[in-house]
Formats: structure tokens, sequence, C-alpha cells
């Protein structure tokens, strides 16, 4: 015979089963969930605190994002502004050295010209002494070979005339 | 279309073979299975602890409801020595799952305060006959759960805690008006539902469990000769994990139970 215990009718077990639960229930309130709830606890805890640290280190950067972008605006403003400045000035500038350039050339232009006039005026002055002295020389040859007052003022008045209309 | 014809055979063929294999377990009787893989000698006796019928104790079912409880504080202790805030160990965020799954069902149920007051008790159940019921899968071992005398005192402690939370959350006057609603005249088929709410629990409970063992007992009867293959060893590991199935299942049930029971009682009338 395997068993002598009678199946259908309760005894001592059920008490002693739920005496068990019982002891089982205080033994591991003190020591598994206790712990486990404070842990639980901590760490939901320690969650919405990192969550709040979270949220103000997106402000925090958010802000700073801000900043830093006016701060670019502002840069590229001024750098924009420079830019314009040096090219008006760069512009007068060239403006400035070709009108000095023109006057320059202007004046030595003018300078060349006075200068092929009096050039001229000399080599005319020159010519003239020249031609008077040739004409003195073709007068002496001709006065040693007999020539007259009245022939000798119109030998120089003719030559006189041809210098003068020379194309120089 | 070969395959078609070739189905009936496979059929005919397994039957004979079925046919064969149950001749096999002829000699089969449920008590020499259970006599032989008393491997421990764990005594099946009543333990007299008083006199008359009522003070003895079925001795198999305390000594495997104290291998249940070591073993449901080893776990307890294995959970709580490594347990951290910021690293939680495997085992330890296993048991926070399943305090916050069960934390989720009472919280759907009824209000907070509420849940505050029988949330360890249904851990603890959960948690003790989840591991009493694994207890009997262990080879030689038996459920505790799978005697109707622990199952009636989980049940009990149910009972209690229902009637605990009623007259807490509505006064006792409060928590038996509900046996006289909606008319007076109800009286009998509310006690009777009164009555029949631990009884199913712990039948249910009961009734699975002990089919389980009944069940794994009779495939290990099998295990001769040819059935070894055919009948007890291919049936027996299905069966086994069938059997885990089935002991978190029940265990879910009787938890689930219990705080749909109590947030019953505590509900707010409308």
């Amino acid at each position: 015979m395997v068993t002598e215990i009678e199946p259908t009718k309760f005894n001592a077990t059920l008490l002693a089963q739920i005496f068990h639960f019982l002891a089982l229930l205080v033994i591991l309130r003190l020591v598994a969930y206790k712990p486990l709830l404070r842990i639980l606890e901590q760490r939901q805890n320690t969650v919405v605190s990192k969550l709040a640290q979270a949220e103000e280190a997106r402000a925090e950067a958010e802000k700073i994002k801000a900043e830093l972008e006016a701060e670019m605006r502002r840069t590229r403003e001024e750098a924009q502004r420079i830019i314009d400045r040096a090219t008006k000035a760069s512009e007068e500038q060239a403006q400035a050295i070709m009108e000095t350039a023109k006057e320059e050339a202007s004046r030595m232009k003018e300078g060349a010209l006075a200068e092929i006039e009096r050039e001229r005026d000399k080599v005319l002055a020159e010519l003239k002494d020249q031609v008077a002295n040739m004409a003195v020389l073709v007068a002496g040859k001709v006065i040693r070979e007999g020539l007259t007052a009245d022939m000798q003022a119109r030998l120089i008045k003719d030559a006189v005339s041809e210098v003068k209309s020379l194309p120089c | 279309m070969k395959v078609r014809r070739g189905l009936p055979v496979l059929v005919l063929l397994l039957c004979s073979v079925v046919l064969f294999v149950s001749g096999c377990g002829e000699e089969f009787s449920l008590d020499k299975v259970h006599h032989d893989i008393n491997f421990f000698n764990v005594p099946h006796h009543p333990w007299h602890i008083g006199p008359g019928e009522f003070w003895q104790v079925n001795s198999a079912t305390l000594i495997y409801t104290w291998l249940a409880m070591a073993l449901t504080l080893l776990i307890a202790l294995a959970v709580v020595r490594g347990a951290s805030v910021e690293r939680p160990t495997k085992l330890q965020s296993m048991f926070e799952m399943m305090m916050e799954f069960l934390r989720g069902l009472i919280d759907d149920t009824m209000a907070k305060k509420k849940g505050d007051d029988i949330f360890l008790t249904v851990v603890t159940f959960f948690f003790f006959i989840l591991i009493c019921n694994l207890v009997g899968i262990i080879p030689t071992c038996m459920a505790p759960t799978a005697d109707h005398q622990t199952t009636f005192g989980f049940a009990l402690v149910t009972f209690a805690l229902m009637y605990i939370m009623g007259i807490k959350y509505k006064g006792a006057g409060g928590h038996f008006k509900h046996f006289l609603q909606p008319f007076p005249y109800f009286l009998p088929i509310t006690l009777i539902e009164e009555a029949a709410k631990p009884v199913t629990l712990a039948f249910r409970l009961f009734g699975n469990m002990k089919g389980k063992e009944i069940m794994i007992l009779a495939l290990l009867g099998l295990i001769t000769g040819w059935s070894y293959i055919c009948g007890g060893f291919l049936a027996s590991v299905v069966w086994y994990c069938f059997c885990v199935f089935v002991s978190f299942i029940q265990a879910f049930v009787f938890t689930m139970l219990t705080i749909s029971y109590v947030a019953m009682t505590v509900m707010e009338e409308h």
C-alpha cells in the first residue's frame, strides 16, 4: 500500500499551509521586497531627476545655440560691412589714380607740344640766320661781279620770303 | 498525388504502432510508478501531530512545501544580493519585471492606495505558487499544489484577504450589505456565489496540478520496451514542456483571480 492518507478529508495540513504562506510572506517582506521596492523607488526618482536634468540641459543648449546664431549673424554682417567699405575705398582709389594718370598724361603731352614748338622756333631762327648768311655770301659773290644796291636788296627780300614759305 | 496516397498509409502505420505500444503498458500502475519513483524515500504516511483524525499532516506535501519555500527564499536572496539601482542584475530585472507586471494588473482594477495593501501578498502568491508548481516537474518530486490541502489553504488566504479589504474600505456593514443586493431574497444565491469563489479557486489549481502529476506518472509508466520511444519518452518530453506552461498559467490565473475578487469587494458603488 502506497498511501494511507485519506484523500478527501481536510486535516491540519490546511492550517500548516496557511501558516507557511503567511510565514513566507513575512520573511519575503523583510528579506526581499523591502530592498527591491526601495530600489524601484530610487530608480524612479533617479529617472525623474535625470529627465529633469536632461530637460535643463536641453534648454541650456538651446539658449547657447540661439546666442551663437545671433553672434554669427552679427559677425557676418560686420564682415559684409567691412567688405563693402573696402570695395568702395578701392574703387575710389582706383578712380583717383586714373585721374592722376590722365592729368599727368595731358601735362606731359602739353609739355611735349611746347617743346616741339620751341624746337621749331629755334630751328626756324637758325635757318633764318643761315639763309641770311648764305644770302650775304651769295650777295658778296654777286657784288664781286658788280651788283647794284637795288639788286642786292631785291635778292635779300626774295631769299627771306622764300625762307618764310618753307614748310616747317 | 503520391504524397496524398502515402498519407493514409502513414496514419495506419502510426495507429498500429500505437496499438502495439499500448499493449506494452499493460502492467502499468500509477501506484507502482509512484512508489518506484520515490527516490528520496519521502514518507507517504501522514504524520500525527495530535489526537484525532484532523491533527495529522500530509508529510510529502509538507516536505515539498518546505523545499518550495527554501527555493523561493533562495531565489529571493539571489535577487536581492546583487541588486542595485544603476546596474540591475539579470535576476533582479526579471523579478522587477514580474513585480511591475503584477502592479500593472492591480492598478488596472483598483485605486493605488488599495493596491498598495494587497500588492506584496499578490506578489508572494504568484511567486510561491509558481515555485510550488515548478517543483512538481522536478523528477521524483511532487508539487505541493497538487494537494487540495495546500490550494484550499491558499484560497482561504484569498478569502480572508477579500473580507479584510472589504471591511477596511467599506466598513463591516458596507461590506456585508452586498449579500443583500440587488434584493434581500437573493441571499442564498449570493452566499453560494461567495462560497464558490474560494472553492473554484482552490479546485482549479489543484485539478490542474494533480492532473499534471498523474500524467507525468502515467507517461513514466509507459516507458517499457517499445513504448520508450513511441509512447512514454516523446510524450513525456512534450508533456513536460506543457507542464512548465501550465505551471505559469495556473500561478497567473490564481493571482489574477485573487486581484479581481479583492477588486470586486473594494469597488466603489456607482
